[in-house]
């Protein structure tokens, strides 16, 4: 069994991927491009059009990934965690800043964000850390302090961007990870009251001016009616007004009269809400969570804790995603400007996401594979 | 068949995927709240979002003289304003108009101050009276500088230099008094302008118009999207006022008075209108409706012959010898006096330890009543005005029009000085005393009078049986006159020893004959206000001439009149400042004057040769 689907052929292989989650992948992205579309007024060549491009694109390059052997990943776990270190001290020292903030590197051909690529490379490697430590490690201290390092060094070089979004979403990545892998509930008690003291003082000394007004204005909008809460209030006026049924495919006034800022990318939610209405938010959210629903179950059938660990951490990462813009949009969470995967307009979160559905793919594909044994 | 223990990692994924599903449960029941229950307000706040209500301003009414000709009117006018809430860094985008339209530091000054003072919304005025050029290179320049618009409004002009400026006054912005006082939204408008002085001011909430509101879709950024006029919230336009001035006369007296300094009002005697209310000189008052420049203020200031002083309602002079009527008709009605009682005049007389003199070197010789007027003779007048007293004077003077500001529907209207015993001991605390009473009768001393009251002085003579009320604004209600209440025969010697000065030889008009009214006969009376003291040394050397003093200490000329002698129609006051003797330039003034208000008014001459007689 083991022997047959190894050297099936590239047919059979093809044929074997879970086209389902493909489908609903796809669908999601869709959405994306009519949303899009109605967000640029109807003009096809603002955003449309090549969000349809990168989704084919990336389409690809995701079922390319899907057919390599999940080996290869627990091969290049590790030194594609450290080669996305090096990318994030490099975009440190050399990288180009957009909006204020260091995140893009130039290599002439293409621009990377380096941050992007640890998205993946953090599941990967904690995925195969714990895949690699014996069990009974887990929740000793050099097993804890192992982990901790492969979270805290990205996490830091993150925050330096300064990416306050991305640094969270790595660090809730990582725990998740080794919430899931088993770490016990005392350390995980430890943690949580570590970080009820630590926060007012990361608050404090480790943000950026904006990113405390930021999160100030959040808890009390009023301080700042027409700066950063501006954003979260004519948000939720767009949401708000969409009612039950929306006002109507191209009809978002809010939209039209381009009250909401980054419509076609952040805020793409509320496109969505004002002309679909809580129906439309309602699908979109379900048809989100089948997607993660699919991923569950998929790692369900894993065989090996790298591939269980690998394609719950990349859900996690995608479902965080989706929260924390939903979060945002709704005006539950300050705006830190993580977009909505596969909906929002953007390349790079494209790629990323697309990616990580090739390695839950790959995973579920080759789940009967031999991996190199854990200790567990 | 697991290489590990798949327990511990599915109950920890159920863990948190219930973990997942109560965050979409949060999230959903969210969006509930926001899409049902609170769908209304915020379906609300999104029409507001959509639409804003804009102030119109409606166009303010014109003022016209009595034909319909226009002496203020609303011109195009291009401008720039800056809508604060829409402009990023004000700093930045006024340094990016300055490099298309130079702006210096006051300007910059007030727009910072205007930003502060009004709402986000409220656009603020940057400049106005663009040419054309400059205004085509802004409205080239918008698409980079949000929040700056550039608009064609409607601006106040003044035609004719400013010949109708005192009457007229100006617009100007609202101060915030004006808010203070007045609610009305269009006052906090940059743009609009409210009247500040003369007919502008006093009419300003008729010419003004209301306020209309414009509900209009706005984006984002705040620019118009789409207008929504709803018929009810239109903007009414101000209404126009009509003065009863004559433009062309007004005109014609600004002319004559060259470069002169002085006031002059005609007045209908029948009717009270006003034909003409000049001051001069005049100021442009085009010169305010923009914000006046420091240079034009130091200029207006400086000037000696003060451009912005209404002379003609404000100025308080002596009217010197044409009060010497209001003397006559005193001791007229007092029965005191003999109408062919004479007197010597030998140029002085002396009461108590002062001597008084005449005008007249050497003196009139033999007078009476008729000639003292016709020659203006000091002397008769003196012993008058001691007969009959100061009481029965004032009286007399208040019944013709003195002390008294008129209300002609503008401010600035004086009432001058009828001054008695009573006003005198009020007024300084001490006594009247004989002296006070011989200045007094012929027009010097404590009297003040403003020439529109010298012409309702001459139109009331001229009337006779009615106090004359001078009026400015076509459709005012006006109250009915009241009697003048003096006996008409005692007014007929009056008017007919006036018909002398002016057209019998000796009068002290009469040299002026050869330009006399066609076809008409007039009466007048002229007047030298002295301006300075004379002393005796002076005196007994020999008087300097007018011409030989400075400007200022020059004696004001003075005239009143009115025409036709029979049948009057227009009665005038004129006072020329340091004009010298009233015989030259206020009477040639006033003759050129009635003749042009009679030939415009269209009355054709009847034969008055026998005036004369008739009136003896």
């Amino acid at each position: 069994m083991n022997t047959l689907s190894s050297k099936a052929g590239l047919t059979t292989k093809l044929y074997e991927i879970n086209w389902l989650l493909v489908a609903l992948v796809s669908l999601v992205g869709l959405v994306g491009v009519v949303m899009i579309f109605a967000a640029t007024d109807g003009v096809w060549s603002r955003g449309a059009q090549q969000h349809l491009i990168r989704l084919i694109v990336a389409g690809g390059l995701m079922i390319s990934v899907a057919m390599v052997d999940v080996k290869v990943w627990y091969t290049l776990a590790y030194p594609a965690y450290i080669g996305a270190l090096v990318l994030l001290v490099a975009v440190d020292v050399m990288g180009v800043s957009v909006n204020g903030s260091q995140r893009w590197l130039d290599l002439q051909f293409i621009r990377l964000q380096p941050s992007e690529i640890m998205k993946l490379a953090i599941v990967l490697a904690l995925a195969r850390y714990y895949h690699d430590l014996p069990k009974w490690r887990i929740s000793r201290f050099f097993g804890l302090l192992g982990a901790a390092i492969l979270i805290l060094l990205p996490m830091a070089l993150i925050l330096r961007q300064p990416d306050l979004g991305t640094t969270l979403l790595v660090a809730a990545t990582g725990v998740a990870i080794a919430f899931l892998a088993g770490v016990n509930w005392r350390v995980i008690g430890g943690a949580a009251l570590a970080s009820t003291v630590a926060l007012p003082l990361f608050f404090r000394f480790g943000l950026k001016e904006y990113q405390r007004s930021r999160i100030l204005t959040f808890l009390d909008p009023s301080r700042d009616p027409t700066g950063a809460s501006y954003h979260i209030t004519q948000s939720k006026i767009a949401l708000g007004s969409g009612g039950v049924s929306g006002k109507g495919f191209m009809n978002g006034t809010q939209r039209q009269l381009e009250y909401v800022p980054e419509n076609r990318t952040d805020f793409i939610f509320t496109v969505i809400g004002e002309e679909f209405g809580l129906i439309g938010s309602l699908l979109t959210m379900g048809l989100y969570m089948l997607v993660i629903g699919l991923c569950i179950w998929l790692s369900t059938q894993c065989k090996h804790v790298f591939s269980r660990l690998l394609v719950l951490g990349l859900t996690t990462t995608f479902t965080l995603y989706i929260f924390i813009n939903l979060g945002m949009v709704m005006g539950l969470a300050p705006v830190v400007g993580v977009p909505l995967p596969l909906i929002s307009y953007g390349g790079t979160v494209i790629l990323t996401v697309m990616t990580g559905f090739g390695l839950i793919l790959s995973a579920h594909l080759h789940r009967k594979n031999e991996l190199p044994r854990s200790h567990s | 068949m697991a290489d590990f223990d798949e327990g511990i990692i599915t109950r920890r994924t159920a863990i948190l995927g219930a973990g997942g599903l109560g965050v979409f449960g949060v999230l959903a029941s969210r969006l509930y709240y926001l899409q049902v229950v609170k769908a209304e307000d915020y379906r609300v706040l999104s029409d507001d979002n959509r639409f804003n209500f804009n102030i119109t301003i409606p166009s303010r009414g014109r003022i016209l003289d009595r034909f319909g000709e226009n002496l203020a009117v609303n011109s195009q006018d291009y401008r720039v304003v800056m809508v604060p809430e829409q402009v990023k860094d004000v700093d930045a985008t006024l340094k990016r108009v300055s490099e298309v339209l130079p702006l210096n530091d006051k300007t910059i000054k007030r727009i910072k101050k205007d930003i502060r003072e009004h709402a986000g919304f409220v656009p603020i005025l940057i400049d106005d009276h663009l040419d054309w050029k400059t205004f085509s290179a802004l409205n080239l320049n918008i698409p980079d500088l949000p929040g700056v618009i550039p608009e064609v409004g409607e601006g106040r002009f003044y035609p004719n230099e400013g010949i109708f400026a005192h009457t007229l006054g100006y617009v100007g912005r609202a101060d915030p008094r004006d808010v203070q006082k007045d609610d009305d939204p269009m006052l906090r408008q940059p743009t609009f302008r409210i009247g500040k002085t003369g007919v502008e001011a006093a009419a300003d909430k008729i010419l003004r118009g209301a306020a209309g509101k414009l509900k209009v879709e706005v984006n984002a950024l705040g620019r118009v999207v789409r207008e929504w006029p709803e018929p009810k919230d239109k903007a009414v336009d101000g209404k126009d006022i009509w003065l009863t001035i004559d433009a062309e006369l007004q005109r014609y007296a600004a002319e004559l008075f060259e470069e002169d300094s002085g006031g002059i009002a005609v007045i209908d005697v029948m009717t009270g209108e006003l034909r003409t209310l000049l001051s001069m000189p005049t100021f442009d008052g085009n010169m305010f409706v923009s914000g006046l420049t420091q240079q034009d203020m130091n200029r207006l200031n400086n000037d000696e012959k003060r451009p912005q002083y209404n002379k003609v309602l404000s100025g308080g002079y002596p009217p010197a010898s044409t009060f010497k009527m209001a003397v006559m008709l005193a001791g007229l009605e007092s029965e005191l006096i003999n109408v062919e009682g004479k007197t010597v005049c030998t140029q002085k007389i002396r009461v108590g330890n002062r001597n008084f003199h005449c005008w007249k070197r050497g003196g009139h010789g033999l007078v009476d009543m008729r000639d003292a007027l016709k020659q203006s003779c000091d002397i008769y007048f003196y012993e008058l005005g001691q007969i009959i007293g100061m009481d029965r004077i004032a009286q007399m003077g208040r019944k013709l029009g003195f002390g008294t500001a008129f209300d002609i529907g503008i401010s600035g209207v004086k009432s001058g000085i009828m001054p008695d015993p009573a006003w005198k001991q009020a007024k300084l605390g001490n006594g009247w005393r004989t002296g006070d009473t011989l200045n007094a009768s012929i027009g010097q001393g404590f009297v003040l009078a403003t020439p529109l009251q010298l012409a309702v002085m001459a139109g009331r003579l001229a009337n006779g049986r009615k106090a004359l009320v001078p009026n400015l604004l076509i459709g005012q209600t006006l109250p009915e006159m009241e009697d003048l209440d003096i006996n008409p025969e005692h007014i007929a010697i009056v008017q007919d020893a006036m018909w002398s000065v002016c057209e019998e030889p000796g009068g002290t008009a009469y040299r002026d004959n050869g330009v006399g009214i066609k076809g008409f006969d007039m009466a007048g009376k002229t007047g030298t206000g002295q301006v300075r003291g004379i002393s005796t040394s002076e005196r007994l050397s020999r008087l300097r001439r007018n011409e030989e003093l400075p400007w200022k200490l020059r004696d004001h000329s003075i005239f009143v009149g009115y025409a036709p002698y029979k049948n009057p129609r227009f009665a005038v006051g004129c006072i020329v400042e340091h004009g010298g003797s009233g015989s030259k330039r206020a009477a040639s003034i006033v003759r050129s004057v009635l003749n042009k208000a009679l030939e415009r008014d269209g009355i054709k001459p009847v034969t008055e040769a026998k005036t004369r007689e008739q009136s003896l």
